[in-house]
């Protein structure tokens, strides 16, 4: 009891500090936390975290309660495996199991149309793809963690509704859910499998919130 | 703010609540997110928009209360 009152007065608090909606907040941390896991395998330290999650009783909740368990279950496994199971799905020998790509869930193949609107928006809100970065910028992780930017204010200043709504609509609504649901079915997939469930459910929620202010 | 505009928020609030992403279920702000070291996007030095990457007092103080 006493924990979960500590817990929402350090929400309220670091909501205040940012400018930000408690709200906004908890999106940005999900969409930063679920780039973070998409980018690379998390390590010990962030496998920690994870098992420290705890869900309610929303269906969200329970997709939290199960991303938790996949992370201790992955903490019993070992690095080694997780690393595995990150490469086999998204890197592989030439391709992962599947492609996070924009470009390709839209347009079929990747670096196509969907790619270049994506940077035509970037260079329009102040976004640039960082140093030492290879990967077209239409890869899942880095559309979660330039959402997330674009509540926080990263960027330059925090994005208002509408702009989020828009940048959520061309480069995730229309094509994340089914990449979520690829990821929750991948055969390569075993933490994964709650990353692909709690990203399908994030989505889901985001697409109606958005749907609220139309 | 205006008024509808005040109403809009508060159903935005409620929405999350219900879906299990409101104050209570702070189980991410609690693990919090922390500053990764291989992020993808930064903002941009030049064009409309950027003063080049200057890591802003609130860019910083969003890594420091965020720790994932």
């Amino acid at each position: 009891m006493l924990a979960e009152t500590g817990r929402k007065a350090e929400l309220a608090h670091a909501a205040a500090s940012l400018k930000l909606a408690e709200e906004d907040l908890v999106r940005a941390h999900w969409y930063g936390l679920l780039g973070a896991v998409l980018r690379a395998a998390p390590d010990r330290a962030r496998l920690d975290r994870l098992a420290a999650l705890v869900g309610d009783e929303t269906e969200f909740g329970q997709g939290v309660a199960a991303l938790a368990d996949a992370a201790r279950a992955a903490l019993a496994a070992g690095p080694e495996t997780l690393e595995r199971e990150h490469f086999d799905l998204f890197i592989g020998v030439g391709r992962g199991e599947l492609l996070p790509y924009g470009s390709y869930y839209l347009a079929g193949f990747l670096y196509e149309k969907p790619l270049a609107r994506l940077r035509a928006d970037m260079r329009r809100l102040g976004i640039a793809r960082a140093q030492g970065v290879h990967e077209p910028e239409d890869h899942i992780a880095a559309v979660m963690e330039m959402m997330s930017g674009l509540i926080t204010g990263a960027f330059g200043h925090a994005a208002d509704l509408a702009t989020q709504q828009q940048f959520f609509a061309a480069h995730l609504g229309s094509w994340a859910p089914r990449f979520f649901e690829d990821l929750e079915a991948a055969t390569a997939a075993g933490f994964y499998k709650s990353v692909g469930r709690i990203g399908r459910q994030f989505m889901a929620i985001e697409a109606e919130a958005f749907e609220m202010t139309a | 703010m205006s008024e509808k505009k005040k109403v809009a928020a508060i159903g935005r609030r409620d929405f999350f609540k219900k879906a299990g992403l409101g104050a209570g279920a702070v189980g991410v702000a609690a693990v919090g997110l922390a500053a990764d070291a291989t992020k993808a996007a930064e903002p941009a030095k030049s064009g409309p928009g950027g003063r080049g990457y200057q890591e802003t007092a609130h860019v910083k103080k969003y890594y420091e209360l965020a720790r994932f």
